[in-house]
């Protein structure tokens, strides 16, 4: 698009001499006058002497200009229609109060625009304006979309916005003569930490003026939780740290408590005492996570009336707790080989980190020392550091064949925390022997509560039998010792005969896994091997001790057996709660989503064998973890992998819950659970200042003026002055060919020769 | 130069039939365990050679196990052939006085499965032997055992030197090599060897008086020896317990 076209002239010589040529004619002519001057110097008559050199003047300049051949070109030529960009900030923070009381900085954009329409108006018959907006991508904008459309861009990028900008200054009619921004300056990229002498240099190169314009009054009521600091996964039972910048504007002399829970759940609570009108103070958090698994957590600080944002008072988020080592405590009754080869596992399993403590005698025992404290290399059981100080250290408590009433020994007293370890998320295992389940010996009632058996009270059933695989331990993860039901079946067939069981009764809701073909209990077989969840841990049980035939024994014939260190190896998984050893899992996907942005999950569902389990139907609710109201409900059917993939509409910021269930047929295939956090806020809102500073660098690195709203006219703002180009073809006129010109070096040439004849000089 | 310490002497050395009638009233003050399998049997392997000489030795070492641990126990010396019948028990004892034949392949082979897969040997040179006789013997045969893992002195700082009591040495009948012999198959001692005549001072004869004289330290010596045994059978039954960490310090502690 072009200006105005109109016409310009200039002189310029039309011979076809070169230039060189025509600079020696110059100076040819030049030096015939300068000799027509050094031969008259004797002249005494200063008439004479100047009516000739002026006659040899007059004929020399008509010489040159015959000789030059002077012409008039005239050009048809236009001011170039340069661009102006009037870039409006379409980021989140745009959607903030523009000042106390006032509606949006996005509004108040929209209401400069109005007042600024005629000056913009006026300015197109130079330049073409644009307005666009910026989120940070550039598109479009007008006043009505200012108004009606939510800005709702996640990164301020100032620089870069300038940057893509200059990459459409193409030249010509794209060329940029400037820019006037509309912004509050909230950067949260390159220029977050202020203007660098890098950013600074490079705004320079631009190669136009940017003029900014801040949206939005700088002094504010405020509470905002900013910069959070915590990783993205923590390791259970190990302190985690959080950070969190508490900024309070405007409310000085205050207390401001802030509160971090896990969803829901109150996990510790800081009071800041605020001094100053503007103040930053750092809050730390240290929790230790006892489950594993996703879970959200929340910082919160009250909102204050007049607050120009509430969102920042409230940072979420996800944090995935994982195992390092499975923390294993042993303790054991008497050694014995049933001892010696679990012991040999977990010693040499990477993945354990054992802690054992072993009855290696009792009071009755008789060591025939004189100073049993030099000549044993025993310690004294310290049952109230493992018991109670680190109980909640451990992941699995296994007590072996352990069942003293000796009060030294009788874990009597730690009952209740044992219990209370278990249901908290624990796991337990109990192994038989003559010191366990009530054989005979001190019972434990409230510890019992946690395991899966009820001693019936009577000794312990001596005598050979088989091991009996149940049906539910074909289809457990803990005894499926090989890739199918049949070969695990057939692995177990194969152990040695057991020597004998502490006889129990399974309690409702246990699992058996293995029991007793020969042997009822209340009409049922006897159970050798059960579990159950008690509470939000795990418990199981082993009725003997002689499960070290599994792994010694069973090779007497030279056949190479896997089973011992895969079931144990697959207990403890099933007992932490390993991930890969569900049937079903769900996970949230993304973990953590914006506030406008669907809430996604993906389901893996697999078979009893572990294989995907396919056409299996899924269903995902999706509940608010603090009024626990279930917000959504998704089915869906695995496809061939045994996966599936739901979606929830968007939701309200909070922290969430995503539970899934599956069933193939009339099968249950289990249920699993995630946590999504619907974060509070991205970077965007977390600050609602208003960065005056960084406009007006901005503005000074590249030549332009640095404004502020209100405005009532389009100020006048630096803009390039556009560039003129031709635009049509140029026409030549001569001057030279005429003859006056002729006539006037001849008739110079000859009135010199008649005047020097008179005075006597030819 | 050996060390001795000098613990509380054994009681008063009671015949046979007392033995036995304490060992009927002892023994069943505890619950059994489930079968013998469960319990500690000390196992005597019978070889080509003179095997039998120390039984009576194996009996009292079982005996003093169940009185002075919470160790359970069956107080016999059972003998078994070298076949499949030891994978029943991980403890097996291989004594003898005097060179004895070559093991059988069959015999080799079930013997180093059995220690490959967690079963313990303690071999014990009843002569006293060295160069010869049983060592001889034995040696022959475990560089056919364990020809990748070579018998080598233990260190006083073995676990097994503190798997109940606190020992510097291992005596036995004798005292003429203080360190036991070992072979380790990961780091465990699978095998450990004495030529010592381990249970020569623990043997009893019919009527039920120790066997023979202990040398050169006499009783002491011998509750030493005793002492070596049952820390052997600890470290049998419960492996480097003792090297957790949460016993170093206070037996650190101790042993200054």
């Amino acid at each position: 698009m072009t200006g105005t076209d109109s016409t310009a002239w200039k002189l310029v010589s039309l011979s076809p001499l070169p230039g060189w040529a025509l600079a020696l004619l110059v100076v040819a002519v030049a030096m015939g006058v300068g000799l027509a001057a050094a031969g008259l110097r004797a002249e005494p008559s200063l008439g004479r002497r100047s009516v000739l050199i002026g006659l040899r003047t007059v004929a020399a300049a008509a010489a040159l200009f015959l000789l030059l051949e002077p012409g008039v070109r005239t050009l048809q030529v236009a001011r170039v229609k340069n661009r102006v960009a009037v870039l409006v900030d379409r980021t989140a923070s745009m959607g903030l109060p523009a000042g106390p009381g006032a509606g949006t900085r996005s509004a108040a954009v929209a209401d400069a625009l109005g007042r600024i329409g005629p000056g913009l108006k006026a300015l197109e018959d130079r330049f073409s304006v644009e307005v666009l907006g910026f989120e940070p991508a550039l598109a479009p904008v007008s006043e009505e979309i200012l108004r009606t459309a939510p800005a709702a861009g996640t990164r301020t990028d100032l620089l870069g916005v300038l940057r893509a900008l200059r990459a459409t200054d193409t030249g010509g009619s794209r060329k940029l003569s400037g820019v006037l921004l509309f912004s509050d300056g909230a950067d949260n990229a390159e220029l977050q930490a202020g203007m660098s002498t890098r950013a600074s240099a490079e705004l320079a190169g631009l190669g136009f003026p940017v003029s900014t314009v801040q949206v939005g009054d700088s002094s504010l009521l405020d509470v905002a939780l900013e910069n959070l600091k915590v990783d993205d996964f923590a390791f259970v039972r190990n302190a985690v740290a959080v950070e969190v910048e508490l900024r309070v504007r405007g409310l000085p002399g205050r207390d401001v408590p802030v509160v971090l829970e896990r969803e829901g759940q109150v996990l510790g609570t800081k009071n800041v005492h605020v001094t100053g009108a503007d103040e930053t103070t750092q809050v730390s958090f240290t929790f230790t996570p006892d489950q594993t698994g996703r879970f959200v957590y929340t910082l919160s600080a009250p909102v204050f009336p007049g607050e120009a944002v509430t969102e920042n008072n409230t940072r979420s988020f996800v944090l995935k707790v994982i195992r390092d080592r499975v923390r294993v405590l042993l303790v054991v009754g008497r050694p014995s080989w049933d001892e010696r080869f679990l012991r040999g596992l977990l010693r040499q399993d990477a993945n354990v980190d054992l802690v054992s403590f072993y009855i290696l005698r009792t009071s009755s025992d008789d060591t025939q020392t004189r100073n049993p404290e030099r000549e044993l290399s025993l310690i004294p059981f310290p049952m109230e550091e493992i018991f109670d100080a680190k109980l909640s250290t451990f992941d699995v408590v296994i007590f072996q064949n352990f069942g003293h009433s000796d009060p030294q020994l009788s874990i009597a007293q730690y009952e209740r925390k044992l219990e209370q370890y278990v249901a908290n998320g624990g796991a337990l295992v109990a192994i038989g022997g003559d010191r366990a389940f009530g054989d005979g010996r001190t019972s434990y009632p409230i510890l019992d509560r946690a395991l899966p058996v009820d001693a019936v009270g009577q000794s312990a059933s001596v005598g050979p039998y088989r091991l009996h695989l149940t049906a539910e331990g074909q289809r457990h993860p803990v005894t499926s010792v090989l890739p199918t039901g049949t070969a695990s079946l057939a692995a177990w067939d194969e152990l040695p005969a057991g020597s004998g069981v502490n006889l129990v009764r399974a309690k409702p809701g246990a699992t058996v896994l293995l029991d007793h073909p020969g042997l009822l209990v209340d009409g049922k077989p006897a159970p050798v091997m059960a579990l159950w969840e008690h509470g939000r841990g795990r418990a199981m049980a082993l009725m003997t001790d002689d499960s070290w035939t599994w792994a010694f024994t069973v090779h007497r014939n030279g056949d190479p057996s896997r089973l011992y260190d895969r079931f144990w190896g697959n207990a403890l998984r099933w007992l932490v709660r390993d991930p890969d050893l569900t049937t079903l899992q769900v996970s949230a996907d993304p973990p953590s989503v914006e506030p406008g942005t669907p809430v996604g999950a993906a389901v893996t569902a697999r078979e009893a064998d572990y294989q995907p389990a396919a056409g299996a139907e899924v269903t995902v609710e999706l509940s608010n973890v603090r009024d626990r109201r279930v917000v959504g409900t998704a089915r869906a059917t695995t496809g061939a992998d045994g996966m599936a993939r739901v979606s929830f509409p968007p939701q309200p910021v909070g922290a969430y819950r995503v539970r899934a269930s599956a069933r193939s047929g009339e099968r249950a295939l289990g249920e699993a659970e995630d946590a999504v956090a619907v974060r509070t806020l991205g970077p965007e809102l977390t600050d609602a200042t208003v960065r005056t500073d960084l406009l007006g660098a901005l503005a000074r690195a590249t030549g332009g003026k640095a404004y502020r709203l209100p405005l009532q006219a389009l100020p006048d703002f630096p803009l390039l002055d556009p560039p003129v180009v031709e635009v049509g073809r140029s026409r030549d006129r001569p001057l030279w060919d005429r003859w006056e010109w002729l006539g006037l070096l001849v008739t110079a040439l000859g009135l010199e020769w008649v005047l020097r004849r008179r005075f006597g000089y030819v | 130069m050996v060390s001795l310490q000098h613990p509380m002497p054994g009681p008063a050395l009671p015949r046979r039939a007392l033995l036995a009638a304490l060992s009927s009233l002892l023994l069943p003050r505890r619950a059994q365990a489930f079968g013998d399998g469960s319990r500690f049997v000390p196992v005597v392997a019978q070889h080509g050679g003179h095997w039998n000489a120390r039984l009576s030795g194996l009996r009292r070492l079982a005996w003093e196990l169940q009185r002075r641990t919470s160790v359970e126990v069956v107080a016999e010396a059972r003998p078994l052939a070298l076949n499949a019948r030891l994978f029943d028990f991980p403890f097996v004892y291989f004594g003898g006085e005097g060179d004895f034949p070559p093991l059988a392949p069959a015999e080799l082979e079930t013997l180093r499965r059995y220690l490959t897969y967690g079963g313990f040997v303690l071999a014990d040179a009843n002569d006293g032997s060295s160069g010869t006789g049983f060592d001889a013997a034995f040696r022959r045969e475990m560089a056919r055992l364990l020809p990748a893992s070579p018998l080598q002195p233990l260190p006083s700082t073995h676990v097994v030197f503190k798997s109940f009591y606190l020992l510097d040495s291992a005596p036995g009948r004798l005292f003429t090599h203080p360190q036991l012999q070992a072979a380790l198959i990961g780091g465990r001692a699978a095998v450990l060897y004495s030529q010592n005549d381990l249970a020569g001072a623990w043997a009893r004869d019919e009527g039920g008086d120790y066997a023979f004289e202990v040398v050169p330290g006499g009783e002491a010596q011998r509750e030493l020896a005793v002492r070596t045994g049952i820390n052997i059978c600890m470290y049998a039954l419960c492996l480097d317990y003792k090297d957790d960490a949460v016993h170093l310090p206070l037996i650190l502690k101790k042993r200054r």
